[in-house]
């Protein structure tokens, strides 16, 4: 597995367990809101839930609110994290 | 006037109860336990690990949110909404009532309670002080609000009337009843699920009560621990729990068929404007809310067969509430049966309420007094007929229900039993 398929499928199932949805329905081109049923609250504390989970003693993730609202669909998030350089 | 002079539509009824306590979840297992003299305390493993002057509680550790909403709702909803959601919907289905037949806009919710998300807050502070500000969840506040088990219990059931809270301690849901009834009898709403749930049987919560010296130490023997108006009581035994009535109108009842439990005539308040945690001494707040609980219900105290007592087993309460009950009733305190049901589901505190509504409520329907159990050595500060130990068959006309809370607000029902 490459490291961005092993990226993609940690964020996969992070969102899914994060908004209560079967893994199956978390794919790339699906959209937070519309397709995985989640809401503004829902989306702050996904992205504390990435923030968590990403961050390492050498480098603490912090995404800032502005970026937090340009993400609507998972490609956004995956590619937001590639560009933050998350791997 | 008597309540049967009052027409079909000024008289208010409770058709569904639903517990979800330390002694049973659905009116089933909970009359049970509660005719079989059954205790719901346990020594509880996250207070042991704690290492805690009180060990004890009367905690609900099979409770299941996901039984009774989805796991996703449950999620955004501190335990003692889940609770309270999971009892709107066991009494909504003990009173065989189709929600969507009802008018959604002339449904409340009044589900009342002590405390709210208190142990939302603590692990929240902890999140903050480790992790940062950042790290605060987005539910925080949505999640431990104390309105938030009515609000939660409106968005689930679709309830679109009134959403009423109180925050009254241990009177909480005492109250619940007396504003139900005032919300149908002014008609505001048709229907309403009324009730109270509490949950902090926490380290934060139990060291607060143990700090007060309000509990019990009995930590070998938890089921003995509750033992109101004993000789030998030291404290409360703290629980948690929801319990949520649907009151309707007879009218409205007697038109669906329903069963019928009880009738609320009517209810009393007052403050004893005292201190924050003792009662009055005198119990003169607690006599002044049951006299007014009986002018409220058009009542004579000697009309009165039976008193839910507030009953905590703290050494102070039991022996006033008794002090008050001969205030208010005279030498006819020594015709009437009194128990506490806190002896076996130990103090549910914003829950207490409607607990000892429902349970009064189906001792009128049965014809059988629920006990207080670990009654075994007199006190003689508290000389009524506690119905110790075992239950008592015996048909009454009219009971009061008693809730006294920190802070001295005191809150007390009249339910009637109705003939069919």
């Amino acid at each position: 597995m490459s490291d961005d398929a092993s990226l993609q499928s940690r964020v996969c199932q992070l969102v899914a367990d994060q908004l209560r949805q079967p893994l199956e329905k978390v794919t790339a081109e699906a959209h937070l809101i519309d397709d995985l049923d989640a809401d503004s609250l829902d989306i702050v504390d996904l992205t504390i839930a990435i923030e968590e989970e990403f961050s390492t003693d050498d480098h603490q993730l912090e995404i800032p609110e502005e970026d937090a609202a340009e993400i609507r669909t998972m490609q956004d998030l995956l590619d937001y994290l590639a560009t933050a350089g998350v791997s | 006037m008597t309540a049967s002079d009052r027409s079909a539509d000024e008289r208010v009824v409770i058709t569904g109860i639903g517990p979800v306590t330390p002694i049973g979840t659905g009116v089933d297992a909970f009359w049970e336990s509660l005719t079989q003299g059954r205790s719901g305390a346990r020594r509880v493993p996250e207070l042991i690990e704690a290492g805690l002057k009180v060990q004890i509680a009367a905690d609900i550790p099979e409770f299941e949110p996901a039984d009774y909403m989805e796991t996703k709702s449950a999620r955004r909803m501190a335990r003692f909404a889940q609770l309270g959601v999971a009892a709107a919907r066991l009494a909504v289905a003990d009173a065989g009532l189709d929600l969507e037949a009802v008018e959604a806009e002339r449904a409340a919710a009044v589900i009342n309670t002590g405390g709210g998300g208190v142990t939302t807050i603590a692990q929240q502070s902890e999140v903050l002080n480790e992790k940062g500000p950042g790290r605060v969840s987005a539910m925080f506040v949505p999640m431990m609000a104390g309105n938030m088990a009515s609000c939660q219990v409106s968005i689930e059931l679709g309830l679109r009337g009134p959403a009423l809270t109180s925050l009254a301690a241990c009177a909480a849901s005492v109250y619940a009843f007396i504003d139900s009834r005032r919300l149908l009898l002014d008609g505001e709403a048709d229907i309403a699920l009324a009730g109270g749930t509490e949950s902090n049987v926490s380290a934060l919560g139990i060291s607060g009560l143990a700090n007060m010296q309000a509990l019990s130490r009995r930590n070998d023997d938890p089921e003995a621990a509750s033992r109101p108006f004993d000789a030998d009581r030291d404290g409360f035994v703290f629980g948690e729990g929801a319990v949520v009535c649907v009151i309707e109108s007879l009218q409205s009842a007697r038109a669906r068929g329903a069963r019928i439990y009880a009738e609320v005539l009517g209810g009393g308040r007052s403050a004893d404007a005292y201190h924050i945690t003792a009662p009055d001494p005198d119990g003169d707040g607690a006599a002044r809310a049951m006299s007014a609980a009986l002018r409220s219900a058009r009542l004579n105290p000697d009309q009165i067969g039976y008193i839910c007592a507030h009953g905590t087993s703290t050494p102070l309460n039991d022996a006033i509430e008794t002090r008050a009950i001969r205030t208010v009733f005279g030498s006819h305190a020594d015709a009437l049966a009194v128990s506490s049901v806190k002896s076996m589901t130990g103090h549910l505190m914003g829950a207490a309420g409607a607990l000892s509504g429902a349970a009064t409520a189906l001792a009128l329907y049965h014809g059988v007094l629920p006990p207080t159990i670990n009654l075994d050595t007199a006190d003689p500060a508290c000389d009524l007929d506690y119905v110790p130990n075992t239950a008592r068959d015996s048909v009454i006309d009219a009971a009061i229900v008693n809730g006294f809370g920190f802070g001295g607000q005191n809150g007390v029902a009249v339910l009637a039993r109705v003939d069919d």
